[in-house]
């Protein structure tokens, strides 16, 4: 183990442990309720982070996922079911929305696959809104209730800790997997895959049902959280801003989404207090992002800090995922503005 | 090379396991300061207002004490301008009256939450639990009120509703904690239309309304008090929301052939784009045409001028109304916002500061479930909103206009041309019948 | 709902419905054709040109003017942004979508901050007033203005591609860049000149369309979810694959929210799905 990975253990422990002591810190409940919600996103974020960087699909429509699956909990509590129950329904709808898309977009790559997953989202949103009878319309499901045990806020914010290291830890395990592997080679070249006689669209749709079941789970966590869900949940701006989150903390990067959710969930949640035109803020720090921060504030960082250590040291590996178009006739990646 | 990366991946993966199962642990033991979540913050380390308390100290505030008031509003998105105006209107009345009644001080922390019902409850924890405020005020759309209003009931924190419309939030999901505050709810403001279309004589209607709560709950108080007093409704239109063409629903009302129509819309583009197709067709004068409170507001005014003069509308509110009350609050308001002309959403605004103070000025300093009970018990013989009184479920009691627009000075106003008086939120039924009854839909209209 | 004039005023609110939609997919589908970016910001391109629109109309009265200011100014915008932030991420198919999101955000909130949250329409005088009359036949003049706009742009589009010298190179650039550039022709320049073409064209379609739908705060979404749909069905970067999925879009919702008033929404999806199943690169669209 050299010294650089040694130091990404330390600090990775030092988060683990930051993360649970949170609440023990003489924090307010709403600072406790605030770290949930930026879990929660960052779960979320971490099921997009996951499609985009590992399989090169940028998805559009997880917000939309998250939501029905969110609204599968809602309909089921309406219905008196028991809390198992609305698990599974929850689970169940939202897996079903994530095969519904999966079937749609996986002969599609690229710019067609963002589109699709677009227009399947808006289409999650215009049910939630009109499909009235089900969903009760604009005003929303209110008063789901989550398990007693996880009644506490401070109980339900370390379910959410817990939620997210295992969300984090399955996701490592299916890149570093062969899955994972071939996910890449399919991301690099469609067409070497294809000659080499792996199916494609198949890779592309299991992959996207594990991204979608975990954002399923997420969009269960977050009405556990909220107690309640209406159609603004699946609106098309909160899978923007999911987007916008994995880019800022750096695709392809493991602590990225969490990085990036803190970011926006802060500017929605605590700089709108104090200005106005937080929209406006939140825009142009992602084109600040995306201009000069190309592999993320996490991605960005970890190559400024290999660099000078490259120029200390030498030469050393450069595997970072970063944001690039990937060309279908080479398997390197493009590197990103000098 | 590989190979140790794959080793780092494997100890940080073990690193997370441990740490999943340590929460598991943790769970075990509560950590004392977020046990409570109605316990605001008050640990003076953690404070990071300590320094400016003692500044604050020195300004003695009004001896009554202070009233911190939350107050949550869509101050960008999609509804900014409504959510702006139901703020000005709150403003106003304290800039006219200074914010100090009854001895009590008023200081308001306003926050912004787009329109976003998750957002408004994380502004409306962050107000409770940070700010510690005695009462929160808003927000403005239904789904965001009734999500806020269950949150607030839970940690004993009043939730006033200046705007927000649906029926629910007085009656089958009302509790102590939560009134009305300034408007009324969805098939109360309307019931008196339909009553006064059929006096009018119209025998047969139309209605127009979008596809959800607030669409279902104003055209079932349309159709009740319409049908209720001989007229039929022969054909009920639904608009899914989000609708922006209205073409093909104005050519069904034409079809529909009724002696009356009554259009609903929640307010913003809706309503000038419907008139838009309406007046397109050449219905001005063939067709009766009357719309609801937000179709026909100073948004759908100030957005077709001229066009819409003689046009008929049913609301709680009515700017063009003759009273020393609401010529002192539309003078002051043009004053300041550039001559513009109050809508309800700020009259409401206005209305809950009106109340407000005056419960402060009878009571002193109230907070909880005493301030509700206070405003319960409060009435006026005239408010911008003409007389106006509580019921036991917390819902505004009051006059009902029927508005036609009218120019007076250069400027559009809906001026009122008939007046319902005490209508509450049970048209002519009793509350618990009223409320036994299966929640108003497409299929269920009363 | 199934008497001739009411079959015939349907007929026609499809028809200037689908017009609209044609207006604002058009643009939109030219930049994808040539440089394979979706433009997100499109939607918001057309609420900044309503705003505009309906400003100098109010001013001066004449719808003409008004969709040349605000086309110009529109097209400036979209400049400053193509040469600003576009040009350093050229050819990278997910950081130019994802800068035109950043756009998006920045000035949907700006038009909010400036232009106010109230909907605005294009002002009676710079409209056009009254409606046609044809035995029990009423139909709004504007609406047919809509259309016959809309299939003026739609010619003029077509032929430009066909006839032109710029249209020749556009369609070389869509073929082979790298053929376009041994010809000695600056491709970067007619990148940016399209994208402006593009935004000019959704400015167009935003003073135009503010005589049947209010400019307003949240426009920006729903043109943007239209054009797509529109471009998906008819094809990435066909003009006639847009023009063909706007009139069968406008279409199909005109009589489905009158008939089957409680599918209306899917309507306009379900067309979207079956393309999307059978033919993923839309009906007249290139496979990749």
């Amino acid at each position: 183990m050299t010294r650089a990975q040694k130091l990404n253990v330390v600090g990775f422990a030092a988060l683990i442990v930051l993360l649970f002591a949170f609440p023990y810190l003489g924090t307010s409940g709403y600072q406790v309720s605030l770290a949930s919600t930026v879990l929660i996103a960052a779960i979320l974020a971490a099921t997009v982070n996951f499609l985009a960087g590992d399989g090169g699909m940028g998805s559009l429509g997880h917000g939309a996922i998250a939501a029905a699956a969110a609204y599968g909990a809602g309909w089921s509590s309406l219905q008196g079911h028991s809390i198992t129950m609305q698990v599974v329904v929850a689970m169940g709808t939202g897996i079903v929305v994530t095969l519904a898309y999966g079937l749609l977009s996986m002969r599609t790559n690229g710019i067609y696959f963002l589109m699709v997953t677009l227009a399947v989202g808006m289409v999650i949103y215009g049910l939630a809104y009109r499909l009235s009878s089900v969903t009760r319309g604009e005003n929303g499901i209110t008063g789901i209730q989550r398990p007693e045990m996880l009644a506490e806020p401070w109980a339900f914010y370390l379910f959410v800790v817990a939620s997210f290291l295992v969300v984090t830890l399955v996701l490592l395990v299916v890149s570093r997997s062969p899955f994972g592997a071939g996910l890449r080679g399919v991301r690099d070249s469609e067409s070497r895959m294809r000659s080499l006689g792996y199916y494609v669209p198949a890779f592309k749709l299991v992959a996207f049902m594990i991204s979608g079941t975990i954002a399923s789970y997420a969009g269960l966590l977050s009405v556990w959280h909220t107690h309640f869900v209406s159609p603004s949940s699946a609106e098309v701006h909160r899978s923007v801003l999911l987007f916008v989150m994995v880019i800022l903390g750096g695709l392809g990067t493991t602590l990225g989404p969490l990085v990036g959710a803190t970011i926006v969930v802060l500017v929605e949640n605590v700089v709108s207090n104090s200005m106005e035109r937080w929209p406006t803020l939140l825009g142009v720090i992602f084109v600040l992002a995306i201009l000069f921060a190309r592999a993320g504030l996490v991605g960005s960082t970890a190559k400024l800090v290999r660099r000078m250590r490259q120029r200390r040291a030498g030469a050393g590996p450069d595997d970072a995922a970063e944001l690039t178009d990937v060309p279908p006739t080479s398997g390197t990646t493009t590197s990103v503005r000098p | 090379m590989k190979s140790t990366t794959t080793s780092a991946h494997r100890r940080l993966g073990a690193l997370m396991s441990l740490g999943a199962a340590a929460a598991l642990v943790l769970a075990a033991c509560a950590p004392a300061s977020s046990s409570d979540p109605t316990t605001p913050a008050s640990d003076p380390t953690t404070s990071d207002a300590a320094p400016s308390d003692d500044a604050n100290g020195e300004t003695p505030a009004g001896e009554g004490g202070t009233l911190k008031v939350g107050y949550i509003s869509p101050i960008t998105g999609n509804f900014a301008i409504a959510g702006q105006e139901m703020v000005d209107g709150w403003n106003l009345f304290w800039e006219i009256n200074g914010s100090e009644a009854g001895g009590v001080t008023v200081e308001t922390i306003v926050e912004d939450d787009a329109g976003n019902p998750e957002l408004s409850l994380t502004k409306a924890r962050k107000l409770v639990e940070s700010d510690g405020v005695d009462v929160v005020v808003g927000p403005l759309l239904a789904n965001t009120a009734l999500a806020t209003a269950a949150y607030t009931s839970s940690v004993g924190v009043p939730n006033l509703h200046p705007v927000a419309a649906a029926d629910d939030l007085t009656q089958r999901e009302a509790n102590d904690l939560t009134l009305r505050t300034g408007s009324m709810s969805g098939s109360q403001m309307n019931y008196p239309g339909g009553v006064w279309a059929a006096e009018e004589g119209h025998k047969t209607a139309v209605t127009l309304c979008p596809d959800y709560a607030f669409g279902w709950e104003s055209c079932a108080g349309f159709k009740q008090g319409f049908e209720q007093n001989g007229g039929e409704v022969v054909s009920q239109i639904w608009y899914p929301n989000g609708t922006s063409d209205f073409a093909t629903y104005v050519s069904q009302i034409q079809a529909a052939n009724a002696d009356i129509a009554f259009v609903v819309t929640a307010g913003g583009a809706p309503g000038p784009d419907f008139l838009r197709s309406f007046m397109g067709l050449g219905l001005t004068d063939s067709q009766e045409l009357v719309m609801n409170c937000c179709g026909m507001d100073q948004a759908t005014l100030r957005a077709l001028g001229d066009e819409v003069l003689g046009f008929k509308s049913i609301s709680y509110w009515a700017e063009g109304r003759q009273s020393p009350v609401v010529e002192e609050f539309n003078n002051a308001y043009a004053e300041r916002y550039e001559g513009k002309i109050p809508s309800a959403n700020v009259a409401g605004g206005y209305m809950t500061a009106s109340l407000v103070a005056k419960v402060l000025e009878e009571n002193g300093l109230v907070t909880g479930e005493d301030l509700v009970a206070a405003i319960g018990d409060a009435s006026f013989e005239d408010s911008v909103l003409g007389k106006v009184s509580w019921d036991e479920y917390n819902n505004t009691v009051g006059s009902v206009y029927i508005r036609e627009v009218q120019e007076r000075d250069g400027k559009l106003y809906n001026v009122p041309i008939r007046e319902f008086n005490d209508v509450d939120q049970w048209l002519g039924l009793d509350p618990d019948e009223a409320m036994a009854r299966e929640t108003y839909s497409q299929s269920f209209q009363g | 709902m199934f008497e001739p004039v009411f079959l015939a005023q349907q007929a026609l609110n499809g028809l200037s419905f689908g017009a609209l939609l044609f207006l604002l997919a058009s643009g939109l589908t030219l930049v994808f054709g040539l440089q394979r970016i979706v433009n997100l910001a499109h939607g918001a391109f057309y609420m900044l040109g309503g705003y505009i629109g309906i400003i100098i109309a109010t001013m001066t009265g004449n719808l003409l003017l008004a969709a040349i200011v605000s086309m110009i100014a529109v097209g400036v915008t979209a400049l400053v942004v193509e040469l600003g932030l576009l040009r350093f991420v050229r050819g990278q198919e997910m950081p130019e979508v994802l800068l035109t999101i950043g756009v998006m955000f920045v000035v949907a909130d700006l038009c909010l901050a400036f232009f106010g949250g109230d909907p605005k329409t294009l002002p009676a005088q710079a409209s056009i007033q009254g409606a046609f009359q044809l035995g029990g036949l009423t139909y709004p003049w504007y609406r047919l203005f809509v259309i016959a706009v809309a299939v003026a742009v739609g010619i003029a589009l077509a032929l430009i591609q066909s006839k032109t010298r710029v249209g020749a190179v556009v369609r070389a650039g869509v073929d082979d860049r790298e053929i376009i550039s041994a010809m000695g022709v600056n491709i970067s320049w007619v990148f940016t000149g399209m994208f402006v073409v593009g935004a000019a064209l959704a400015a167009l379609g935003g003073t135009i369309g503010s005589g049947v739908l209010s400019i307003r705060p949240g426009i920006q979404n729903d043109v943007l979810l239209y054009a797509l749909v529109v471009i998906i069905i008819g094809g990435l970067g066909s003009i006639k694959g847009a023009a063909v999925g706007a009139v069968l879009i406008g279409v199909i919702d005109a009589f489905a929210k009158a008939w089957i008033p409680e599918f209306a929404y899917f309507t306009i999806f379900a067309p979207m799905a079956l393309v999307l199943v059978f033919r993923p690169t839309g009906l007249f669209g290139r496979t990749a």
